[in-house]
């Protein structure tokens, strides 16, 4: 690439972060979050150990415990990759109604949404419960996204959320992120190619195949949107695919005719490669395409999901790590400085923090207010 | 199929992971020791994204402090393996009386600094936290000072339209690479352009920078500083394009040229004023549709646009290409002026003089102290105005 000839997109998008940093192959990505998964749940072993030996040296010495009342009895029964994965993905979705809620542009929920799925191939939701998380992850985004929101007007439009819980997890969170914000949507991509195929369709441009197909093109673009606006975010596609990839294939999705003609537009027939470029794209849109089909673009979730989801909270509530239940009281901690806080102090937070930790521990987040 | 350079703890699939772009040692290197699962017996101890900001930061020694100011404060560094590869460190504090949680001028700084890798725009190679959550931004060290500092130095630094040539070159192809990319600068000034050891002139300050907006998405028209402002901003206006960003570029030029800035103006009034003089007042003929801008008002009596001549005899010694070049970055109506791609495209380029070598351009000692002053500047401030007007304002107005 030379300094001050044109850059093609593809050149461009390999320089980007989501392509560096973001991008693997699904096994690369599944051994992240089996590693991910695996730490964690030691952790929460090594934990819960410690706190019923605390508790037992408590009980022994006779002094009050209430702390770690919240220590479950027996082995504990840790999540795996598939059900932490579930509940992302679920809470993802919160994320999208949330969204709607404060009514943001799409961007900035589909670029919060990111920002949860990337941070959670490192951290476990053992760890960092999601419903913390994903609030702080959407306020992060209307910053990142120049759609700014003032912090106390955006804890106001929850409920049980104070502007302090929303900031507790921004420093962890953009650590998570390995400090990149940039995400590249396919959004503005299937405005582009949406436009070039209207040229097409009335004959403004080169693109006979597509002559007065203006009807299949409106059509087509609405329900790509909404694989665009759903999908494509509750599933891995980001991580798999480039923006351009996305976008053809949920056009794909929405008329598979139309598309091919669009595509056999863009690579000359006459060309000696055509037919094995053809097939070898064809494959990658086609696989992309089933990623996205694994998520109906409706907003709400299945029934049987919904009870699976229920089940799978409540087994989460009992394999949380009990140290990392006060992210409030964890961040005063490191901003203040472990010295300056009189040990009493912490401890009363904390239990502060518990309690109404667990008065907000509502499976399906806070409720929104109307 | 992308490879990230995150090396899979405990995966066979190393050779692969190590596969990385020249740009992949930004944040987290590929050669960094792995993570250990069940290494932390502590339920509080180290994840592993904590991890890995141990390993980044263990990979660099901070020396002296270069700089200090309320914003950041600048030290010299280098790599711990490599004594003799310096770096600037840039500590973003925690700002307390911001309550909104990370500033935006430090994501806006990040976010665009991590996706641009140009040879004229500041190299950002590494970002870690320390203890207190500070932001630590790991730059390429650039310690021969800025532009500002060659063009004020008229008695001890002596230049030429060879050097205004090859430093413009820079210039332009730093703006043309942010607008390929869908990014706006908004910050373009002679501090802002920083000059590397071997003369390589730097585009550095992304605290104000932003991605195109979409066409039915408002932004703020209060950025860029003052005296670069283009008059489009200086009327309100809420749409805009790469084109603010060639205004200032265009004056950068003047500035280089006449040793001293173009159109110094007090007060946003003033700025206007001084441009309907020099330029000529923006009205409905020279630019359909200004007189329709949320601020649009213009001094008494309307001045022509002046002409060629005029330019000559200001700008003469950028020669005949090199006035028209000028003349095109500063045109009123921002849907006439030219794009940084024209720009390069212009003749002035390929004719007489040749632009300097970046190694024989002109210097000046004592850059180390002004890299310090330009690093931990707060964005869009003019040396008189610390108070922070720009900056605060566009932290707390009506930021879309």
């Amino acid at each position: 690439m030379t300094s001050t000839g044109p850059l093609n997109e593809d050149d461009r998008y390999r320089t980007s972060t989501q392509y560096r940093l973001w991008s693997f192959t699904p096994q690369s990505l599944h051994t992240f979050r089996t590693t991910t998964n695996q730490l964690a749940a030691e952790r929460v072993r090594e934990a819960v150990r410690r706190a019923r030996e605390a508790r037992s040296a408590d009980d022994a010495s006779g002094t009050d415990s209430r702390s770690a009342s919240a220590v479950p009895e027996g082995e504990v029964d840790c999540l795996t990759v598939e059900e932490e994965l579930k509940l992302i993905a679920f809470y993802c979705r919160q994320t999208l109604q949330l969204g709607d809620h404060l009514k943001v542009p799409t961007e900035v929920k589909a670029t919060a949404i990111q920002y949860i799925k990337r941070f959670y191939i490192t951290n476990s939701v053992m760890t960092y419960y999601p419903p913390d998380i994903l609030k702080t992850a959407l306020f992060f985004a209307t910053k990142t996204e120049n759609h700014y929101f003032r912090l106390t007007k955006f804890a106001e439009a929850m409920s049980k959320t104070k502007p302090e819980d929303i900031l507790a997890s921004e420093f962890l969170l953009t650590q998570g992120l390995r400090f990149t914000f940039d995400v590249r949507h396919p959004f503005r991509a299937l405005e582009g190619a949406v436009m070039e195929m209207n040229a097409m369709a009335s004959g403004e441009i080169d693109g006979p195949a597509l002559k007065g197909m203006g009807r299949k093109v409106m059509m087509a673009h609405g329900k790509a949107r909404e694989y665009l606006k759903t999908s494509a975010l509750l599933t891995d596609v980001y991580f798999h695919y480039t923006p351009s990839q996305i976008m053809i294939a949920s056009l794909m999705i929405a008329d598979r005719e139309l598309i091919q003609l669009y595509i056999s537009t863009k690579i000359p027939s006459d060309h000696p490669s055509s037919p094995d470029l053809q097939a070898k794209i064809l494959e990658t849109l086609e696989q992309c395409a089933e990623m996205l089909k694994t998520v109906e673009p409706s907003a709400d979730p299945a029934p049987a999901e919904k009870k699976e989801i229920s089940a799978l909270g409540k087994k989460l509530k009992k394999c949380r790590n009990p140290d990392m239940i006060d992210l409030v009281g964890l961040q005063r901690a490191k901003r203040e400085g472990e010295e300056g806080l009189d040990e009493k102090v912490v401890k009363k937070r904390k239990l502060e923090r518990e309690q109404s930790a667990k008065e907000g521990e509502d499976l399906f987040g806070p409720s929104l207010k109307k | 199929m992308a490879y990230s350079p995150l090396v899979v703890p405990g995966s066979a699939d190393k050779s692969a992971a190590t596969t990385k772009s020249k740009l992949s040692n930004t944040v987290v290197s590929s050669n960094a020791p792995t993570p250990e699962a069940g290494q932390s017996s502590n339920g509080a101890g180290n994840d592993l994204a904590e991890q890995m900001n141990e390993d980044e930061k263990q990979k660099y020694i901070k020396g002296k402090k270069l700089g200090e100011g309320t914003y950041a404060n600048v030290y010299l560094g280098h790599l711990r393996d490599s004594p003799s590869t310096l770096v600037a460190i840039k500590k973003i504090k925690v700002q307390k009386e911001y309550t909104e949680g990370m500033a935006p001028d430090a994501i806006r700084e990040l976010k665009h600094l991590q996706e641009l890798s140009h040879p004229n725009i500041i190299s950002l190679l590494s970002v870690f936290s320390s203890k207190d959550q500070n932001l630590n931004l790991v730059l390429e060290f650039l310690p021969l000072g800025d532009l500002e500092m060659l063009i004020k130095d008229v008695d001890g630094v002596r230049y030429g339209a060879a050097d205004i040539k090859a430093w413009m070159g820079m210039l332009t192809r730093a703006i043309w690479f942010c607008h390929e990319n869908f990014v706006l600068h908004r910050d373009i000034k002679p501090n802002n352009l920083l000059i590397a050891a071997d003369g390589e002139v730097k585009l550095a300050d992304f605290g104000l920078a932003r991605s195109f907006s979409d066409p039915y998405r408002v932004m703020t028209s209060n950025v860029i500083t003052r005296w670069y402002r283009p008059p489009e901003l200086l009327f309100g206006a809420k749409h805009y394009s790469g084109a603010v960003d060639i205004w200032s570029v265009g004056l950068v030029f003047a500035e280089l040229v006449i040793r001293t800035p173009y159109m110094a103006g007090d007060t946003e009034v003033h700025q206007v004023n001084l441009i309907c003089q020099a330029i000529g007042t923006p009205n409905e003929d020279n630019w359909p549709g200004v007189s329709k801008l949320p601020e649009y008002t213009v001094p008494e009596p309307p001045n022509p646009i002046r002409g060629r001549d005029h330019y000559l005899g200001t700008f003469g010694t950028a020669g005949p290409e090199g006035v028209d070049l000028l003349m095109k970055t500063l045109i009123l109506d921002p849907r006439k002026r030219i794009t940084a791609r024209e720009m390069l495209e212009h003749k002035w380029w390929s004719s007489d003089p040749k632009p300097t070598r970046k190694e024989e351009l002109p210097k000046k000692s004592g850059g180390e102290a002004k890299l310090g002053e330009d690093l931990k500047r707060r964005p869009g401030i003019l040396d008189d105005e610390r108070s922070a007007r720009v900056a605060r304002k566009l932290d707390f107005g009506g930021m879309k």
